[in-house]
């Protein structure tokens, strides 16, 4: 496993910092969803390593299987 | 004969399976999504794969025991992936015994695997290293690519963009 770098603050250093402004214009149609968007879940993942973050997307995963299977044995297909 | 439809994608085991076979791809979609921090869940596994007659015969070994078959189709297709059928077309969306993969020749706004590769980086997930699509392509050719359903994803890969500027990530 690689060595992990982290912020003062904690959060990962996975990719090459991002800088200037994004290559791409705003679009208000995704403004308007961005408002949504839970901004919170993002920052906790920006804690983990992206192998956390992968492994986090199988135990999901996983749950969500587990509620549909639930789901069929108490009402049926 | 298609796979029975697994009920949940080995995520790790299709990318072992492309690694250890030395293929050339580009992670780009929810998985790539995910590796960037979005908490989205995804179900499928789609990589950009270069399309060098080599590439596609290591290709199309890697998959050949998850037995591929069209997603969505009926049974009983006579479709066979091989190398010839990987020459004639371009996008695959597959079902294997590991779970659902979508195999890209091309993806929208962005190009093939040799367009792509510069706005790619190499990364470690599920200790394999893999190349997966850097946040500023991935965001550009889920715009490029137009679909309605996309727009909740891109809006949290642009909010991800956002808290890493905040952050100096």
């Amino acid at each position: 496993m690689s060595d992990v770098k982290r912020t003062p603050e904690g959060f990962v250093v996975a990719f090459p910092p991002l800088s200037g402004a994004p290559p791409f214009a705003p679009d208000p149609v995704i403004d308007a969803y961005k408002k949504d968007v839970d901004r919170g879940l993002i920052v906790e993942n920006l804690k983990l390593t992206v192998d956390e973050r992968l492994r986090q997307l199988v135990s999901v995963q996983g749950f969500a299987a587990e509620v549909r299977r639930a789901g069929r044995a108490a009402f049926g297909d | 004969m298609p796979a029975a439809p697994p009920s949940e994608t080995d995520f790790e085991g299709l990318l072992r399976a492309l690694v250890s076979s030395e293929v050339e791809f580009i992670v780009i979609g929810g998985v790539a999504g995910k590796a960037h921090g979005s908490p989205r869940l995804t179900v499928d596994l789609d990589v950009v794969y270069a399309r060098s007659a080599e590439n596609v015969g290591r290709l199309t070994s890697a998959l050949a025991p998850l037995r591929p078959y069209l997603r969505g189709a009926p049974p009983g297709l006579p479709f066979c992936f091989d190398a010839e059928t990987v020459r004639r077309g371009l996008n695959f969306t597959l079902r294997t015994t590991l779970g659902d993969l979508d195999l890209l020749g091309d993806v929208a706004g962005g190009g093939g695997y040799g367009a792509l590769l510069p706005h790619s980086r190499e990364l470690e997930m599920f200790g394999l290293r893999c190349r997966c699509l850097e946040l500023d392509k991935l965001i550009e050719v889920k715009r490029a690519a137009g679909r309605p359903k996309d727009l909740e994803a891109i809006a949290e890969l642009e909010a991800i963009r956002e808290e890493r500027r905040k952050r100096g990530l």
